[in-house]
């Protein structure tokens, strides 16, 4: 008795992302990080030009909205992966307990303990950190709800030279808010513990 | 230590954009750790630990309104405790 099973060769065709959904990708990832640029730029006008500095708590929300734009970086430099997605994700999660934790430790004004910096629409900046934070979980929810990741995967936004353009000028600008942030940070904290009375370092090297 | 995490992520950022996403990723990810234990660190009272006991956690029978709000300055027990 002989086996007879007999093998066909099946042609897998490579999958076509479809050019829509790539496109609103890339546009609705441009969106968030347009909104958290504008949103960092803010911080540092009212640091610099009303004379508000941040306490460590409201640095470490600084630095998870940074977090949020690397995921979107990766993408724009790198190509899509859940990966990156999943960094966005993360940095927000953590965005949303540290402010759901500063709104709560001051959410009873006592003494050492009040909301500081002044109201903007009438919420304090931690309290506007937690609709942030929310927003952004919204928004990757609803992405990976309605346009999924499919067609975004062997996309490259080289593709789209309009989009390359901005991502790549809003990618620079996002680096040059970071680095102004860190200098700032030294200036602020030195390298030791942070505090809002005034720049250590430079108090440091006055005195 | 703030230092440390702005650092890291200026670093990450630049790799991002100027390098490979392997060291990126690496240096997203000490950023992360450093931030989330600078948080812990930050949060946390000798005095109290991570609890807030400054939040009302106690059961209020008659909780004040509107119509009554004077009352809840003036009667002790229903300001309530420290948790």
């Amino acid at each position: 008795m002989t086996n007879t099973t007999s093998y066909r060769a099946i042609r897998i065709e490579p999958y076509e992302p479809r050019r829509l959904p790539v496109m609103l990708n890339y546009l609705y990832l441009l969106a968030i990080m347009i909104v958290i640029a504008a949103i960092l730029t803010a911080a540092m006008v009212m640091q610099y030009a009303m004379g508000e500095l941040p306490c460590p708590l409201c640095l470490l929300q600084r630095a998870a909205m940074f977090g949020v734009c690397f995921g979107i970086m990766v993408q724009f430099r790198h190509g899509f992966s859940y990966q990156n997605t999943g960094l966005s994700l993360l940095f927000s999660i953590f965005l949303l307990i540290v402010s759901v934790r500063q709104t709560l430790l001051d959410i009873y004004p006592r003494p050492g303990h009040e909301y500081i910096g002044s109201a903007v629409f009438g919420l304090h900046l931690p309290v506007w950190s937690v609709l942030i934070a929310l927003a952004l979980l919204i928004a990757f929810a609803v992405k990976l709800a309605v346009l999924g990741g499919k067609d975004m995967l062997g996309a490259r936004v080289a593709d789209y030279p309009f989009i390359s353009k901005i991502a790549t000028v809003l990618s620079l600008y996002v680096i040059l808010l970071a680095l102004i942030n860190l200098v700032s940070v030294v200036l602020q904290c030195g390298f030791g513990e942070c505090h809002t009375f005034g720049y250590a370092l430079l108090n440091q090297l006055r005195s | 230590m703030m230092v440390a995490v702005f650092a890291s992520l200026s670093l990450a950022l630049l790799v991002c954009w100027f390098g490979s996403r392997f060291l990126a990723v690496l240096c997203i990810l000490v950023c992360f750790a450093l931030s989330a234990s600078l948080f812990l660190w930050e949060v946390y009272s000798p005095e109290y630990g991570f609890r807030m006991p400054w939040i009302q956690t106690r059961y209020i029978d008659n909780p004040p309104t509107a119509e009554k709000s004077f009352v809840y300055y003036l009667v002790p027990q229903m300001n309530g405790d420290w948790a």
